[in-house]
């Protein structure tokens, strides 16, 4: 983004390459509906664009970046209902990490599950439990994108994470591990 | 629950964006601090313009030391919560909420310290000659000479996400309200704490108000219908 800000145009498909795609995931889970996170995405990394001229050396882009899908996010879920479309888009997600398709099947109905009790869910706890947990953000980052402290961020993600399991119960026992002080997640099924 | 991978972004959408940004140029970063110079400069050319009209500079019987020191301690006490205020540090999503918070409060309370300082060093200035209507004029007056800036100061963080719109708003607006009082003080004559409090430094929470009233429209990014 340095690059770009400073005059290099050819540096903004980079911009695109790196951060687009951890947006889109972001959208996609939060709209369901894969025509609406593309219109959202290109709003963003537009917004990205316009703040061209502004771009602080050194600022980290990621967090930013979020920030803009986050406000969209809500400006569009303001403007109308959110639609909640099941065209299989949610499956594509997570193909990629379940080889086999019984695992994906359980995969999928678990994942499946977890999005029913988000979406019970105050905003921002599901947002904070999303940044971090799906997005892989630090508590630090996620805190700057909600704007909020770190601390109140680690408030709401463990909400969210004790809803989960409250509703999911033993099923999600290892699948759900809170991230440690750092916002890191830690090895599945190692608890501290 | 292990983390997924993100989707593979179709190719039309990157093609679509660039289209999109190519029939957008936006100036680099050298170009944008210049027009910001610009922007800024004309908001306080704006404020200076009023300042002038309200009535040239004169000490009106104060001393002079006690004077220069109000303006300089009060145009970096300025200078510090603009850089707090308008500045957005490290980040491009600005400084946290509680800097903008303490900023905020702080701001009136430093420049009544100072004040007080000054006239406990001049104590002919601690004589209150003022009425409620100056008291009022000068509220007025501080409302008038922070509009340029804030102005100014708006322009420059317009359309730039912000961690907490209003509180950006309030934060600039204490700032730009911070540029109003030095302006005041040149040419008001009434120099009593209690002038202080109610005519110029209480204005600067009214004008920060405003500011948290407007944040969201001033400061936020919006999506564009359609």
């Amino acid at each position: 983004m340095e690059q770009y800000a400073g005059g290099n145009p050819e540096a903004f498909i980079r911009v695109y390459d790196v951060v687009a795609p951890r947006i889109f995931a972001f959208l996609l889970r939060q709209t369901r509906n894969r025509a609406q996170a593309e219109d959202l995405l290109q709003q963003t990394m537009l917004q990205v664009h316009r703040a061209r001229d502004q771009f602080i050396p050194g600022a980290a882009v990621v967090p930013w970046a979020f920030a803009i899908a986050r406000r969209f996010l809500i400006d569009s879920v303001r403007r109308g209902p959110r639609e909640i479309l099941h065209d299989g888009t949610e499956l594509d997600i997570r193909a990629a990490t379940s080889p086999r398709a019984d695992d994906l099947v359980a995969a999928s109905e678990l994942a499946a599950r977890i999005e029913r009790t988000l979406a019970q869910l105050p905003e921002q706890q599901r947002t904070a439990f999303q940044l971090i947990k799906q997005e892989g953000l630090t508590f630090a980052e996620a805190a700057e994108v909600l704007g909020t402290t770190v601390a109140a961020v680690k408030l709401r993600a463990h909400r969210a994470y004790t809803a989960v399991r409250l509703e999911l119960g033993s099923d999600v026992a290892t699948e759900l591990e809170e991230p440690d002080a750092e916002g890191c997640l830690r090895p599945q099924g190692v608890r501290s | 629950m292990s983390q997924p991978v993100p989707p593979t972004l179709p190719p039309y959408l990157r093609d679509r964006l660039m289209q999109a940004v190519r029939s957008e140029p936006v100036p680099t970063r050298t170009d944008g601090a210049r027009r910001g110079a610009l922007v800024v400069a004309l908001g306080f050319a704006e404020m200076a313009v009023i300042s002038l009209a309200i009535s040239h500079p004169k000490t009106w019987g104060r001393p002079v030391a006690y004077l220069d020191t109000l303006v300089v301690t009060w145009t970096f006490v300025a200078l510090v919560v603009t850089w707090i205020g308008v500045g957005r540090g490290r980040s491009m999503l600005g400084r946290s909420p509680r800097s903008y918070v303490a900023m905020i409060v702080a701001t009136p309370m430093l420049l009544l310290v100072t004040a007080i300082a000054a006239s406990m060093h001049w104590p002919a200035t601690l004589a209150d000659a003022s009425t409620p209507f100056r008291h009022a004029g000068c509220v007025l007056g501080t409302l008038a000479l922070a509009g340029g800036p804030f102005v100014a100061f708006a322009r420059l963080r317009r359309g730039r996400v912000a961690r907490r719109p209003e509180l950006t708003g309030a934060a600039i607006a204490t700032a730009a309200a911070a540029w109003g009082a030095v302006a005041l003080i040149l040419v008001c004559p009434f120099t009593s704490p209690v002038h202080m409090v109610l005519g110029h430094l209480l204005p600067i929470w009214l004008v920060a108000a405003l500011g948290w009233v407007l944040g969201e429209r001033l400061v936020a990014v919006r999506l564009k219908a359609g």
